[in-house]
């Protein structure tokens, strides 16, 4: 504060090492506060100490928390230490991440599906399209899970053939459903239709123009969409799906009721066979869902800064890029005031 | 549109449909992680059956001398007979409730009192056991579309579940108090050292009933129970040990695991007292829970007298610590809780 | 036009010059109505604009100069009435005596032959420069990539951004980005193109560049449609000046009898409203 509010030498005898200022500027008499040559000074940064103080404060009620997590008996991480690891919390994750990898995936074809006949031109579509989505977003999880669960019970066999006639091929359906495949359909019918949704909005967030320049251009219509349009929805598809497959890791936690444990069944199970390793159960489940959600999100920053391509005049830094800008930037600062 | 277009149509709508079908079929590669098969090997042949295998700490790993009876195989619907396995369904997922069904020591086999009483009575009616490990919820829907045979998963009989289907009864409940091991409160029989306190229970069940009736009673003397409900046994545990609730009351032998599991914690709990599961007007009993008019209630109560008479049924009892809930007999549809409260 | 940017102007030499420049085609315009609802845009509109001719289009906003011109490669389909090129119908085919829908992919096979230029330029803002010209010729299989990649940097050259070839539209500025928008048009070979206000989104400064360079595609004899303000550029480069108001025409001829004899009142009123 001092420093910028008092030039370190008096005005009259402007400091030797400055480039002369022009002699118009001294002559007549310049205000006290008024610098002696505004040409290529570096400006003073304001200092802060408010900043400074709330920040240690900050640091020190973390490092308060840290320290009782650590410490605190109640977390047992004697007992998180010998889970985090364990084969049934690492064959639940292998559930969990395969359930979610095979629904995202056919939940996004699925919500691509659903969203282009949703934008098309026959109202038949339009309307199929509009149900299903309406449906599969009314219905809970559990309950269409459920339902899938004990299809075999209402339909016994299913067969290819022609609607309402005769059919060539038969299934015998409870040997071709395992419980994974009903999870995976079941939670690819719900996820689709909220991937339908986030799909449509992307590729509604595409401007209009785009359209017609691809149309003016006679550009097949395949090609409009995949290479036109569909990149260019990308971009807003892909933080919103994104969110949507968060929050499909964490649902795939209902799959227990396909007789399916995931990472966080299994932790329910041990939990009731171990009732004193509740809690360190609890966490490990919460860390590997916190890995998780990190590696995805991680996924998300590079996915999306590949779809800013000639959106943004320059590309976003990543972060090391960042990191190291930002230390960078304090040494040269450090350096300065230490100087000084 | 004609004919012929019509027809087209509708052969390309059905390629689609088996077109969709087998993608989800290759997708689906993974395998089912739970309803594991038997506890340990069973072989018809050996005329023995393991029971209280992967214990953890519940029970005492036993040999139960048993074999196939032809005079109550006979008595078996013919459907059954012919198909030669027994579905056993226990709703035990995702949290199970030891001793009587949970995920034993190896950490991944369905193990517990219940699916080894199961595997008794398949025995006697020289039927295989095909354990299912499932939801409550998908217990009772299992059995309702014939996916399941019988429950034997703590099953309280009812005259409510009565309706859907018939029970052939096995075992009565013994009920406790569970409260944390700093706690000084105890439990005699005597309900009014009650009043002022938070206790948990589990919905549904006989002993929501007798609390519910010691809540009515201390409400007329001008005094206060509160009684919380939680989803599993895990949440009722957090919620004692976090201090949220003075003590849990629940089914004696789930009870006295929790305690044992809990000694070396630093959160240990321990019994308050017991109370008989007899409750103030009606004995509550477990029962095998068919469907209703299955045919196969008759049977079931039949093995299970016969296991009774024979021995093998308290062998049973005893290598889960449960001796004190044997029942003297098996009964068809015995009276169970009355419909209403009142 | 004094405006004229260096690099625009160098590109003006080699326009005219090309052997493969695609035949010019003419455009007639047959009684065509376009309504919105109850809205009338278009109220009969009949036009020929003869191969190799510049035809300016002036009037004032909401007169359907727009619309006449997507309706011309039916980026519009007009409700009645319907657009040839070169003498076959766009958009509809004759059948037995009456006019029928083509399928979509027939329509955007016709849409090949005619560029179009938009206000807002709309050029693929995830495409580079390069890629956005060269993308249609490839999609459409006029070229070969390899093939389309060296039109479309011969014809970055043109319009003078050759330099510019792997920059990605928004790093351009408006009039480099209506240039490129250009190239775009050009490299589909079409036989007519269409203008639709090319320069009305520019900063004032950037507009010669533009037109400089539509001045040149004007001299190499390709078929030019051009709705746009530009008084002045319409007297240089049009053999043609059209003026319409309220979807109709209401007048037309050279520069010189449109705009220095207005015969209409709304021509007159329009005229010394803008000059």
């Amino acid at each position: 504060m001092s420093d910028a509010l008092a030039p370190a030498v008096p005005l009259d005898t402007a400091s030797p090492s400055d480039t002369d200022p022009p002699p118009a500027h001294r002559n007549p008499p310049v205000t006290a506060t008024a610098p002696a040559s505004g040409s290529s000074q570096r400006v003073v940064p304001l200092r802060n100490p408010g900043r400074w103080i709330t920040s240690a404060v900050a640091l020190v009620l973390l490092a308060q928390i840290v320290h009782g997590l650590a410490t605190n008996p109640f977390y047992q991480w004697d007992r998180f230490h010998y889970w985090f690891a364990r084969p049934v919390i690492t064959d639940g994750l292998v559930v969990t991440l395969e359930v979610t990898a095979y629904s995202a995936v056919l939940g996004l074809l699925g919500g691509v599906v659903l969203a282009l006949a949703r934008l098309s031109r026959s109202p038949v579509l339009r309307a199929i399209s509009w149900v299903y989505i309406w449906l599969f977003r009314s219905v809970p999880l559990i309950v269409v899970l459920l339902f899938l669960y004990n299809f075999s019970a209402l339909y016994r066999t299913l067969s290819l053939g022609v609607p309402f006639g005769p059919s060539f091929w038969h299934f015998d359906e409870s040997k071709l459903a395992t419980d994974m495949m009903i999870a995976v359909v079941g939670l690819s019918l719900n996820e689709a239709a909220y991937a339908a949704e986030v799909v449509r909005a992307g590729i509604l967030s595409v401007d209009q123009g785009q359209h017609e320049a691809a149309a003016a251009l006679g550009l097949p219509r395949r090609y409009q969409f995949a290479r036109i349009v569909l990149p260019q929805a990308l971009r807003a598809i892909v933080p919103s799906y994104v969110n949507q497959l968060i929050g499909l890791v964490k649902g795939t936690s209902l799959v227990f009721y396909v007789s399916l444990l995931d990472l966080f069944g299994s932790v329910q199970s041990m939990g009731s066979t171990y009732p004193g390793d509740i809690v360190p159960l609890l966490l490990v489940a919460t860390v590997w869902y916190v890995i998780l959600t990190s590696v995805i999100s991680v996924v998300q920053f590079y996915v999306e800064r590949h779809y800013s391509r000639g959106a943004l005049r320059t590309l976003p830094p990543t972060p090391l890029q960042r990191l190291r800008a930002g230390l960078t930037t304090l040494i040269v600062r450090i350096r300065r005031e230490t100087a000084t | 549109m004609t004919h012929a277009r019509s027809s087209r149509l509708l052969r390309a709508l059905s390629a689609g449909t088996a077109a969709a079908t087998l993608t989800v079929g290759l997708a689906a590669c993974g395998s089912a992680a739970s309803s594991s098969d038997a506890a340990s090997v069973d072989n018809a042949a050996t005329g023995a059956v393991t029971v209280a295998a992967l214990a953890n700490g519940a029970g005492t790993r036993t040999y139960i001398k048993v074999s196939e009876v032809a005079s109550l195989h006979a008595e078996l619907p013919a459907s059954v007979a012919k198909g030669g396995q027994l579905v056993i369904g226990v709703g035990a997922l995702p949290a199970g409730f030891p001793p009587l069904a949970f995920v034993g020591s190896d950490q991944q086999t369905l193990t517990g009192s219940e699916p080894d009483f199961g595997r008794l009575v398949a025995a006697v009616l020289g039927l295989k056991p095909v354990v299912q490990n499932s939801t409550w919820e998908n217990l009772f829907v299992g059995i309702d579309s014939g996916r399941t045979d019988v429950g034997f998963s703590n099953i309280t009989d009812t005259e409510e579940r009565k309706k859907k289907y018939d029970f052939a009864s096995y075992r009565e409940d013994n009920l406790a108090f569970e409260v944390t091991r700093t706690s000084t409160w105890n439990f005699n029989g005597d309900w009014t050292t009650l009043a002022g306190k938070t206790v948990a229970v589990g919905a549904g069940t006989n002993q929501e009933k007798i609390l519910l009736e010691w809540q009515a009673k201390l409400k007329a003397a001008g005094k206060q129970l509160t009684v919380k409900y939680f989803p599993d046994n895990n949440a009722t545990h957090l919620a004692l040990v976090g201090g949220k609730i003075d003590a849990y009351f629940g089914p004696n032998p789930g009870i006295a695991y929790q305690i044992a599991q809990d000694a070396r914690t630093p959160n240990p709990t321990r019994n308050a007292g017991t109370y008989s599961g007899a409750g103030a007007s009606l004995q509550g009993l477990i029962a095998a829970t068919v469907k209703k008019g299955s045919g196969l209630a008759r049977p079931i109560a039949d093995a299970i007298n016969y296991l009774i008479k024979n021995g093998q049924y308290a062998k049973w009892l005893a290598a889960w610590n449960l001796s004190n809930e044997a029942v003297p007999t098996s009964l068809v549809n015995p009276p169970g809780l009355p419909l209403t409260d009142s | 036009m004094s405006v004229l940017n260096a690099e625009a102007r160098s590109a003006t030499t080699h326009l005219a010059a090309d052997a493969d420049e695609p035949a010019p085609v003419a455009v007639e315009v047959h009684g065509v109505h376009k309504w919105y609802g109850a809205h009338r845009v278009l109220d009969g509109i009949d036009l020929t604009v003869a191969a190799g001719e510049v035809t300016v289009v002036l009037g004032p906003s909401g007169s359907g100069k727009s619309t006449l011109l997507r309706v011309i490669n039916h980026l519009e389909q007009p409700t009645l009435g319907h657009v040839s090129l070169g003498g076959e119908p766009i958009g509809v085919r004759w059948h037995r005596g009456r006019l029928r829908e083509l399928s979509e992919r027939q329509i955007l096979t016709q849409r090949g032959r005619i560029g179009f230029v938009f206000q807002n330029f709309n050029l693929f803002p995830h495409l580079t420069v390069l890629e956005n010209v060269a993308a249609a010729p490839v999609a459409t299989g006029l070229q070969r990539r390899t093939e389309a990649e060296q039109s479309a940097r011969e014809l970055l050259d043109r319009v003078g951004l050759g330099e510019k070839a792997d920059a990605y539209p928004r790093q351009l500025s408006g009039g480099q980005q209506q240039r490129v928008a250009i190239a775009r048009a050009l490299a589909q070979r079409p036989g007519v193109i269409l203008f639709d206000e090319p320069t009305s989104a520019l900063d004032p400064e950037l507009v010669g560049e533009v037109l400089a360079v539509i001045k040149d595609l004007a001299a190499g004899g390709t078929t030019l449609v051009i709705v746009t303000h530009e008084i002045g550029f319409a007297r240089e480069v049009a053999d043609r000046v059209v003026f319409m108001d309220g979807g109709r025409i209401v007048e037309q001829g050279t520069p010189a009898e449109v705009l220095d004899r207005p015969r209409h009142p709304r021509t007159q009123e329009f005229l010394s409203r803008v000059l």
